[in-house]
């Protein structure tokens, strides 16, 4: 049974501390989830579980059975047994969602081994159907053209395929209308069992309508302010989350985030021609 | 433009074991080494397709010859030095409404220094063809190559091109178009060799609602240099051109794309789009893509960009968060921009080729 634990975690994005101090632990057959208003860290905390490029940990320790996850990659993390649904999973063209799921299942093999193509094929027209995916998935490329629903749905659909034993998902419920949010709930508690630790990362109560948490946490600047189990969703569902901020004294629950600018080099003829290169 | 052809004689052909081993599982295939027809096996699919050399062509198709010599050609000198010395030559020919959707491979094998090669693909009316070349360079010297290809009314031809010449190589290779009133061509050429390389693709769209898509793929590696020109021309109302250009440059190499959109005046609601795709891999390497659109009329569409930089970061991780290493992501990442070609080689020992070439010149 995995247990994901984590302790003081600080991290910081260029120079920004976003993180103040994360306390959390997650076994094997449990249910955490984490709810807050925008900005306050929970997808900050989802993307420095999986080793996120842009996020430096500052203080603090991550892991998973003992081992030490900060000192492992991002792919090293994933192989360990780590799964992390995106809030918005990339587009990669020329690469069929059947190819990237294959590789990734062979490389948690030994070298030189592969599963076997039958058993894959198998199970993943089985993993489409249970999602209601359409059946040309495993020709489409990864994401490409997928609408906001449908990419949430292929991140649920690669969770089944991999098997992880801590999975989190980052706001999986944004951008499903009430139908896909009913599959996506069905198919993440099927996959619910005495070895799957699952954090759901989320701000609307209605995802837990359809999976249930032993767990509910509150997240603000930075930290998990409150812990209770489900009543606390139940309270926040009716009341909001200022009775927690009066009660702790909290008047801005938002952690500074810059938004971050786009990277992409752009030389079109027009551009060119004005920087004059 | 008039043909000078002078045909090799007494050439001693010996077996290139490579080629032998590409060709092994495709069922439908033609080598063409150094001028001559060496081996030809096509299935009956292919009953109608009219194949010659040179040496028969010019003079039982002279015709064909003087028509295609009355179109608008490339003017630079290595596109004329061809027409003037060229020393292989080959013919596929296509009558009226004859439609060949199975694909031919056909290898341009040259032994000797110099490799001066024509082809001519003469589509007529309602007709169709599936078309894979394979560019290969057994010596050092000059690879000059040149196809014209005549896409009649209502023709089809699809155009696949895969270029491995080595480093002792320099080539120039011009592969023009003429498409007439509702013909389709659609051109897709990877070049995933070493050469010194000058590859140039024109299509003239000359018939109203022609169409045309021309996507081209490149990796340059060590210190080569290469420049890829497509041309697309809009010679009559409402036709459509399509340009792509996908490339990875590695090492110190400098790889250029350049491409042009040209919708000439009076061609009302013709469509011109480009994009321009590219992988700075090596920390010295230079790629350079300058998409232009030449219009002189109102009422058209028209798009270009360009988006070259290193290779994306948030693809990496997404990939790498499934428990691909760097390696194998990058590896994916790369593959997926070159599938428009990869997609068309049928045969295992082509797609893994080609992949074992990719992977020596991105490592």
């Amino acid at each position: 049974m995995a247990t994901l634990k984590i302790t003081n975690l600080h991290a910081e994005v260029e120079g920004i501390e976003i993180l103040k101090g994360v306390d959390l632990e997650i076994k094997g057959g449990q249910t955490h989830a984490i709810m807050g208003p925008n900005g306050t860290g929970k997808s900050t905390l989802a993307s420095v579980v999986m080793g996120h490029p842009k996020y430096t940990v500052t203080k603090g320790q991550i892991t998973l059975d003992g081992q030490n996850v900060l000192e492992m990659s991002v792919d090293e993390r994933s192989r360990a047994g780590l799964f992390l649904g995106m809030q918005s999973p990339s587009e990669v063209p020329g690469v069929t969602n059947s190819d990237f799921i294959k590789t990734a299942m062979n490389a948690r093999l030994d070298e030189g081994k592969s599963i076997s193509l039958f058993k894959f094929i198998r199970a993943y027209d089985k993993a489409v159907e249970d999602l209601k995916m359409n059946e040309d998935l495993p020709h489409r490329y990864l994401n490409q053209g997928f609408s906001g629903g449908e990419k949430k749905r292929n991140e649920i659909l690669q969770m089944k395929m991999l098997k992880p034993s801590i999975a989190i998902l980052d706001e999986i419920d944004s951008g499903l209308d009430v139908d896909a949010l009913k599959i996506v709930g069905e198919n993440v508690t099927a996959m619910k069992n005495e070895e799957l630790g699952l954090l759901l990362i989320t701000h609307y109560q209605r995802l837990l309508e359809y999976i249930s948490a032993d767990f509910v946490h509150v997240m603000m600047k930075g930290k998990i302010v409150k812990s209770g189990d489900i009543s606390l969703m139940e309270k926040i569902d009716q009341e909001g989350y200022d009775w927690i901020k009066e009660e702790l004294g909290i008047e801005d629950e938002r952690v500074v985030v810059k938004e971050e600018e786009e990277k992409v080099m752009l030389g079109t003829c027009a551009t060119k021609e004005a920087l004059d290169l | 433009m008039k043909l000078q052809y002078q045909a090799q004689r007494d050439v001693k052909v010996k077996e290139i074991s490579e080629i032998t081993r590409l060709s092994e599982e495709l069922e439908d295939y033609i080598v063409v080494q150094d001028g001559q027809i060496v081996k030809k096996q096509l299935g009956h699919a292919f009953d109608d397709l009219v194949v010659k050399t040179y040496d028969q062509a010019l003079k039982e198709h002279a015709d064909l010859f003087t028509k295609l010599a009355q179109e608008k050609h490339p003017s630079s000198d290595a596109y004329i030095y061809n027409f003037e010395e060229c020393n292989s030559g080959l013919m596929l020919y296509l009558n009226k409404g004859k439609r060949i959707t199975k694909p031919v491979h056909i290898f341009y094998v040259s032994t000797k220094e110099e490799f001066t090669h024509n082809t001519t693909i003469y589509l007529s009316d309602e007709s169709q063809l599936n078309y894979f070349e394979h560019l290969y360079s057994e010596g050092i010297g000059s690879y000059n190559y040149v196809s014209n290809a005549y896409v009649g009314e209502n023709a089809n031809l699809t155009y696949g091109a895969l270029s491995n010449l080595s480093k002792d190589v320099a080539s120039y290779v011009y592969r023009n178009a003429w498409v007439m009133r509702y013909g389709v061509s659609n051109y897709r050429l990877a070049d995933i060799g070493d050469a010194i390389q000058l590859m140039h693709q024109t299509t003239n769209l000359n018939g109203e609602y022609a169409s045309a898509t021309s996507k081209t793929i490149a990796i340059t590696s060590g210190p080569q240099e290469a420049r890829y020109e497509t041309l697309v021309e809009h010679n009559a109302k409402d036709t459509e051109g399509f340009i792509e250009h996908y490339g990875v440059a590695n090492n110190e190499s400098a790889l250029i794309f350049e491409g042009i959109g040209q919708i000439n005046k009076g061609m009302k609601r013709s469509v011109a789009r480009q994009s321009n795709y590219g992988i700075v891999l090596g920390e010295k390497a230079r790629l350079d893509a300058n998409p232009l659109l030449l219009i002189d009329e109102f009422d058209v569409e028209a798009s270009h960009g360009a988006a070259i930089g290193k290779i994306d970061e948030e693809e990496l991780y997404y990939l790498m968060s499934r428990g691909l290493t760097e390696n194998a992501a990058q590896r994916l990442i790369i593959n997926g921009f070159l599938s428009p070609v990869m997609n068309l080689l049928e045969t295992d020992v082509l797609k893994n080729m080609f992949l074992k070439r990719v992977e020596e010149k991105t490592l």
